[in-house]
């Protein structure tokens, strides 16, 4: 994908499909290393099928034979000399902690490293599309930090939908003005 | 034409072809594998650079007719197999995209 704003709003998507009451993604930053982290509590997987979400021929969906969600940022990670991998358990075997792990990380200054792109759109299509489930989102770099928790909005909002077009605007904003006050 | 005439006479080497009677209609060339997903026609020819398993997997999703590796790029065994299975038509060229594609003009 052009951005890999892209593959994280697809990878946090299979994390609500594995119904996670939170999904945590992280992204930390140096001057050279990229690291992606999303996490979450769903179902997980058996050690099969995290072998198998590997394989653009493996996919949880019925209309089409090939699921390229997981493989192409595999795929963004691995050309810039960084490393990916999926830890997972599954909720049939760990009772309690169950979840997945997808970590990708990336070399920035490869050339064919993958711009970031809009991550602050990732993120309210996120919580407007699935407003019922928490995401929390951190995103730092030189020592400061961009941070989203739904569970903290949700408490202030009482009865109000995170996905109200005014609570997505005010994400929105929220985000955006603590990015402009670190550069 | 059918891709195996297509090899022929553009002096492609086949790396397998488990569908050769399979008609091409016009090209695309692109190595972004999420783009050309969404843009390659169906029954056309695409060039690209790129040698993973993750090139027969958009072959398949955009039913192209067949995969044109550029610049002398191949695929190792174990790739041409999984291409075999799935029915993925791939040639190999020597030259750059896009003297690959000039000879494919007037005949896709």
């Amino acid at each position: 994908m052009k951005e890999l704003s892209l593959n994280i709003l697809d990878v946090a998507e299979n994390s609500v499909k594995a119904g996670a009451a939170l999904t945590q993604i992280s992204i930390d930053e140096t001057d050279e290393l990229l690291t992606l982290k999303i996490i979450d509590d769903g179902c997980g997987m058996s050690e099969e099928t995290v072998k198998a979400v590997t394989d653009p021929f493996y996919t949880t969906r019925t209309t089409r034979k090939v699921g390229l969600g997981v493989p192409l940022l595999k795929l963004a990670a691995e050309q810039t000399g960084g490393s990916f991998s999926i830890v997972s358990k599954s909720s049939e075997q760990y009772k309690s902690e169950h979840g997945t792990v997808v970590s990708a990380s990336f070399y920035k200054n490869h050339l064919d490293f993958t711009p970031l792109g809009d991550v602050v759109s990732s993120v309210t299509t996120l919580i407007q599309g699935h407003p019922d489930t928490d995401f929390l989102f951190t995103h730092s770099f030189n020592g400061n930090v961009v941070k989203l928790d739904t569970r903290e909005l949700r408490e202030v909002l009482g009865d109000v939908s995170l996905g109200e077009y005014d609570v997505i605007k005010w994400i929105e904003e929220y985000l955006k003005e603590q990015y402009d006050q670190f550069g | 034409m059918k891709v195996v005439e297509l090899a022929s006479l553009c002096g492609f080497e086949v790396l397998c072809m488990p569908d050769g009677d399979r008609q091409v209609s016009g090209a695309y060339i692109g190595d972004l594998l999420s783009w050309v997903m969404g843009r390659a026609r169906a029954d056309s020819a695409w060039i690209t650079i790129m040698s993973n398993v993750n090139v027969i997997a958009v072959a398949s999703l955009a039913d192209v007719a067949c995969v044109i590796l550029a610049e002398g790029v191949t695929l190792d065994d174990e790739l041409i197999k999984t291409a075999t299975a799935k029915g993925v038509n791939i040639l190999k060229s020597e030259l750059p995209a896009y003297e690959t594609a000039t000879e494919l003009v007037g005949k896709v």
